[in-house]
């Protein structure tokens, strides 16, 4: 009976050096998927925050319309989002042509704007009223009192969940690379694949390179969190932390 | 009145296509994945709170791994890569898109079970042992049929993002709903007698869109009302 190799075998078979002469097409994927993924951040954040006190706020018109877009987007899978986006906008009868990085960008602040509404949502409405009561007492307008009062506090409440969308975006930011062919990280690893035929040493890469960028950010947030939590809100459960986020 | 212009002429062949070829392997891959999913991660995630460190530190490693990747590395991994290695494990496309996807739904329910199991107190525990069962007499009888209670919610949410995710399988060349739609709009596009020249992605993707949606709504729907209800 043949011997089963083992891993580690596995791993001295693979021929490393064919990454490191490559390594120019992951980090120029890396930086296009960073790129992505922060302008998408920002966009999410902006959506989730006016959003998101449109809805606590129950504010007409905007609340309806941001209840149906946040079910609208949870609901659907983002791979059809982004072919909706890129191919179905380009045809009649919109004739919307977009390139796919703003497409994927696009999406990508649709998609996570949706998430950050909710959470942000949850985050405002865990504010005690007795606070924004103790802002207006104070002479402050709605928006001031929103701004000074509201925002502080529930947006620090909201940061957690916030930022696992904030992971989500990054990670979602892979399966829009290869669907529109827009050259981040993972659609560069599919090309160079696909001249080359060296997957196990392609894949396993890429596979590395996503886990240190996740496990770090993630080790960041943890540190951050710790850093900005409010010393009430470090125990608040909102309802969003308990439901499931999306990949 | 209003169906004419729901199905034109060019409709019905499309419709058929994606429902005939498209749909059977997004079913099949949700089922499978989502079974898997839940039989793998409810036993991963009991395993979980043994204070055991060998076995905690890797079963925290499976799920940080599936988690943290994207699951669209796992499926390129598991259907390109993993022929190559010298294993020369080869997969049909759907079988190795539903074990990506069962990788990353059992951790997400192993993280689940983990809070769920811990949630139940510990005098069901003691009591359990009193009565003379063993570990796993207490988990099976005692301890999982209450937290399974808490675990509902979860599953439901599982199976809505399962559902979702099958459509990554098109990006490694699956027949699912999306790729068939895709064919389609590609056929439409091209000159007789295959296609029509004509251009009808902008109508064929909003279909999958509100396909997916008439699926999942109802059950994020449910799931929240369990949770509601549940805990």
């Amino acid at each position: 009976m043949r011997p089963l190799p083992n891993l580690m075998s596995l791993l001295a078979s693979f021929e490393w050096s064919f990454i490191w002469d490559n390594r120019d097409e992951f980090l120029h994927g890396l930086w296009k998927t960073l790129q992505v993924s922060l302008i998408a951040i920002a966009g999410a954040f902006a959506v989730g925050v006016v959003l998101g006190a449109g809805r606590a706020h129950r504010i007409p018109v905007l609340s309806q319309l941001a209840a149906i877009y946040v079910e609208v987007i949870r609901n659907t899978p983002i791979l059809v989002q982004v072919y909706f986006v890129y191919f179905g906008l380009s045809e009649p009868p919109f004739n919307i042509r977009l390139t796919a990085f703003t497409a994927g960008w696009l999406t990508l602040v649709v998609w996570g704007g949706a998430f950050n509404t909710e959470n942000f949502r949850a985050g405002f409405e865990a504010v005690p009223y007795r606070y924004r009561e103790a802002g207006l007492a104070l002479g402050f307008g709605r928006l001031k009192t929103f701004l000074n009062v509201t925002l502080p506090i529930g947006g620090r409440i909201a940061l957690p969940s916030s930022i696992n969308t904030y992971v989500s975006v990054l990670k979602n930011s892979a399966l829009i690379g290869p669907a529109i062919s827009l050259p981040e990280l993972t659609y560069q690893a599919y090309s160079l694949e696909s001249v080359s035929f060296r997957a196990t040493e392609i894949y396993f890469t890429l596979a590395v390179i996503y886990l240190v960028v996740v496990w770090v950010l993630s080790g960041l947030i943890r540190a951050l969190e710790a850093w900005l939590a409010l010393p009430e809100a470090k125990h608040v459960r909102t309802r969003q932390q308990r439901l499931w986020q999306a990949v | 009145m209003l169906l004419p212009a729901l199905t034109p002429d060019w409709s019905g062949p499309v419709f058929r296509y994606v429902l005939e070829h498209g749909l059977p392997f997004t079913l099949k891959i949700a089922g499978t994945s989502v079974v898997g999913s839940a039989v793998i991660g409810i036993v991963l995630g009991t395993l979980l709170t043994i204070r055991f460190l060998p076995l905690r530190g890797l079963i925290r490693l499976y799920i940080e791994v599936w988690r943290g990747l994207p699951l669209i590395v796992t499926l390129f991994l598991i259907v390109y890569a993993l022929p190559q290695t010298t294993f020369h494990l080869t997969f049909r496309p759907w079988v190795g898109a539903a074990i990506g996807l069962t990788l990353w739904g059992s951790a997400q329910v192993a993280e689940a079970t983990r809070g769920a199991v811990e949630s139940i107190p510990r005098e069901q525990h003691e009591a359990a042992s009193a009565l003379g069962f063993g570990w796993v007499g207490r988990h099976v009888h005692v301890v999982l049929p209450q937290a399974l209670r808490r675990l509902l919610p979860p599953l439901v949410s599982l199976l809505v993002n399962v559902i979702q995710n099958t459509t990554l399988a098109a990006l490694v060349s699956v027949t699912e709903v999306l790729f068939a739609a895709k064919q389609q709009v590609e056929r439409l596009a091209a000159p007789p007698p295959a296609g029509l020249l004509q251009q009808h992605g902008f109508a064929i993707y909003a279909a999958v869109l509100v396909f997916f949606f008439v699926v999942s709504f109802p059950m994020t729907r449910l799931a929240a009302y369990l949770e509601r209800r549940l805990i």
